[in-house]
């Protein structure tokens, strides 16, 4: 763990935070109309039988439920949109390529000036259901004033894919195969393809990077980085959860999609984040999976956000000094002028 | 404490609050317990103690990247000095930051993390330390004259480390800003120095005239005076200001926090002065600060365009 999660004195979580949050429930009742509501503490909960780890089945569902954890998501969507919609006339439209067959299979380039320049791909979360590239428009704008193209697929959702996430991962790494092919058309080289994901984002991330990208004729380190946050890379726990009432997990699915289990194809240097406020689960998962990288032997580095949640962390992207994009901008070596 | 503390914060379903009989109008619209709320950060952004303490974390990281600040005094007393984290450029520019805290909190070293963006784009960032309300026995004159002498040292003593006193900016938040517009609002002429001695500020989450504050809880510790309430509202002294503003706040901060920051604008529009209202869209209180730790957050970006430093990391 780096700087980020070492300062044990400091680690912030959900009970630090409850501790505000019984505070504020004390003063709920004359709460002005207007302010923003911080959730309650949890009411009784008689325990069940275990499904998962230590947690019974209304735990596990919870701990796959971010609106459980994160209490101001739609503040935060919000706020996403605004900041979208400011970077878009700051930066202009973006080009639209068709890297598939299907409507769906467009790409979204924002541009830098600088000739031959290095890559970010961004994959969108979204719990695998929602999402577009233009609501986080607000990404580009830290890599293409540093000198980077920055590249934002769509891709299916889970729902139009009637609950498969093959077709998802497919689309997403017919993409990815695009940019690699296509990178000289807008300016980009090929060989500094870096990618970035987060929530189902940083699932099909995970996906991505253990690509048999040998079995299409490109390179096994087709991408040269990527910087994962708080992602899912083993479905097993995924599919005991509620989240099995919209993806029709399959054993080869849960098999094949889960990054963890293939660690042999991974050639891509990876750092995860996760932040302290996220689901027990969501932490979880890139705990385990920075120490099955980290046994395997390939370069990978856990960076943990003190005191953030699901969301927060995915806005730390938009920042070189933040948690996600301190990353990111330290993999394509960006200039911190 | 656990990072997989499990327990669920329960979704979203807050107690409904319960209806409540309107007193007497005290201010505007408000009776005393709204017009409190209105000047109660805790009631209107859940997340304060959060995002409190994760700026905390992030200081520590900062002073551990950037290295500790050069620590100069400005005053006689012990808390009157500042932290100078230098650019490596010479002859930079100088940003100089006024923590809030509802007069009351907060130390230079808690904010270092609003230091990176400045010294990485070429100017140096100054955090200066002063008293707080309750060592000042409620006496909001002596944090605004700190405040003001802090701000002339800079000027008078920036060679000391290599900045340029010709561009000095200040950027202050909360009750920091009331203090950063009492410091644009001064007469400086008076003190024998140039009345656009600031070249810029930022002014975000601000109280801009104190008559609806003197009216509200927090007179319990600040001992609002006639002539406190006049000097230090920045409103009725517009025609001493001299250079551009950002004025800015979040829609999710209190009404009284919005209404000050627009009515200020709007006062600076109608005095023919520069000005920019950047009105954060989803942000409370304490979030907005966080967006000047960013070039490309809203206030780091005004900011950067403000001392015209470059806008790449």
């Amino acid at each position: 763990m780096r700087e980020d999660g070492r300062a044990s004195g400091h680690e912030l979580s959900r009970r630090a935070v409850f501790a505000g949050a019984a505070a504020g429930a004390l003063a709920l009742a004359a709460e002005p109309a207007a302010a923003q509501r911080c959730a309650g503490p949890p009411p009784p909960h008689q325990k069940g039988p275990l499904v998962w780890l230590d947690l019974d089945k209304e735990e596990l569902d919870d701990a796959y439920d971010q609106s459980v954890y994160a209490f101001n998501q739609s503040n935060i969507a919000e706020r996403r949109r605004a900041n979208s919609e400011l970077v878009l006339k700051l930066l202009g439209k973006p080009e639209r390529v068709a890297y598939g067959p299907t409507e769906i299979e467009k790409l979204d380039i924002y541009r830098t000036r600088r000739a031959n320049a290095p890559v970010a791909i961004f994959i969108h979360g979204g719990s695998w259901q929602n999402g577009h590239a233009s609501d986080n428009t607000y990404l580009a704008e830290p890599y293409v004033k540093a000198g980077a193209h920055y590249v934002m697929p769509d891709f299916i959702n889970v729902r139009e894919a009637g609950g498969d996430l093959f077709p998802m991962v497919e689309q997403v790494r017919r993409a990815v195969a695009w940019v690699y092919r296509n990178a000289a058309s807008f300016g980009g080289d090929p060989n500094a393809l870096y990618l970035a994901g987060h929530s189902s984002g940083g699932h099909l991330g995970g996906c991505i990077v253990t690509t048999d990208w040998a079995a299409q004729g490109l390179p096994l380190d087709i991408l040269k980085g990527a910087v994962l946050g708080s992602g899912m890379y083993d479905l097993k726990a995924v599919r005991l959860s509620k989240r099995s009432q919209y993806v029709k997990f399959t054993d080869a699915m849960e098999q094949e999609l889960s990054a963890q289990r293939h660690l042999d194809r991974l050639h891509t240097p990876l750092i995860l984040t996760h932040g302290t406020l996220e689901t027990p689960e969501f932490q979880r998962q890139t705990r385990d999976f920075h120490a099955a990288v980290k046994a395997a032997g390939k370069p990978v580095e856990l960076r943990v956000g003190q005191g953030y949640n699901h969301f927060e962390t995915q806005e730390t992207l938009a920042n070189p000094y933040g948690l996600m994009g301190r990353a990111a901008f330290e993999q394509m070596k960006l200039a911190s002028a | 404490m656990a990072l997989t503390d499990s327990a669920p914060a329960a979704g979203q379903k807050a107690a409904q609050a319960q209806p409540k009989k309107k007193g007497p109008a005290v201010w505007l619209d408000m009776d005393q317990a709204e017009l409190d709320a209105a000047y109660d950060q805790s009631k209107y952004a859940p997340n304060q103690a959060l995002v409190q303490a994760r700026r905390v974390v992030l200081s520590q990281r900062a002073r551990a990247a950037l290295g500790e600040p050069l620590r100069f005094a400005y005053g006689s007393s012990e808390i009157e000095a500042l932290d100078v984290y230098r650019a490596q450029q010479t002859n930079a520019p100088i940003s100089v930051f006024i923590h809030g805290g509802a007069w009351r909190n907060g130390r230079a070293a808690d904010f270092a993390y609003l230091a990176e963006i400045f010294v990485r784009a070429g100017a140096h960032s100054v955090i200066l330390d002063f008293t707080n309300i309750d060592a000042a026995q409620g006496n909001l004159m002596i944090m605004a004259r700190q405040v003001r002498s802090a701000v002339a040292w800079v000027y008078k003593n920036a060679a000391r480390f290599g900045g340029d006193a010709q561009r000095l900016y200040v950027c202050g938040h909360s009750s920091g800003s009331h203090l950063a517009s009492t410091v644009v609002s001064a007469d400086w002429q008076k003190l024998g120095l140039p009345c656009d001695l600031v070249k810029g500020a930022l002014l975000c989450s601000g109280m801009y005239d104190l008559q609806p504050v003197r009216l509200s809880a927090r007179s319990n510790y600040v001992k609002f005076t006639d002539e406190i309430e006049e000097a230090l509202s920045a409103l009725r002294h517009l025609d001493r200001i001299a250079c551009p503003l950002i004025v800015a706040y979040g829609s999710c901060e209190t009404p009284e926090f919005q209404r000050q920051a627009r009515d200020f604008a709007a006062a600076l529009e109608a005095a023919g002065k520069p000005h920019e209202l950047i009105v954060g869209e989803a942000y409370n209180h304490f979030e907005m600060l966080e967006t000047l730790a960013n070039p490309y957050g809203l206030l780091g970006r005004a900011v950067l365009a403000q001392m015209r430093l470059p806008d790449r990391a």
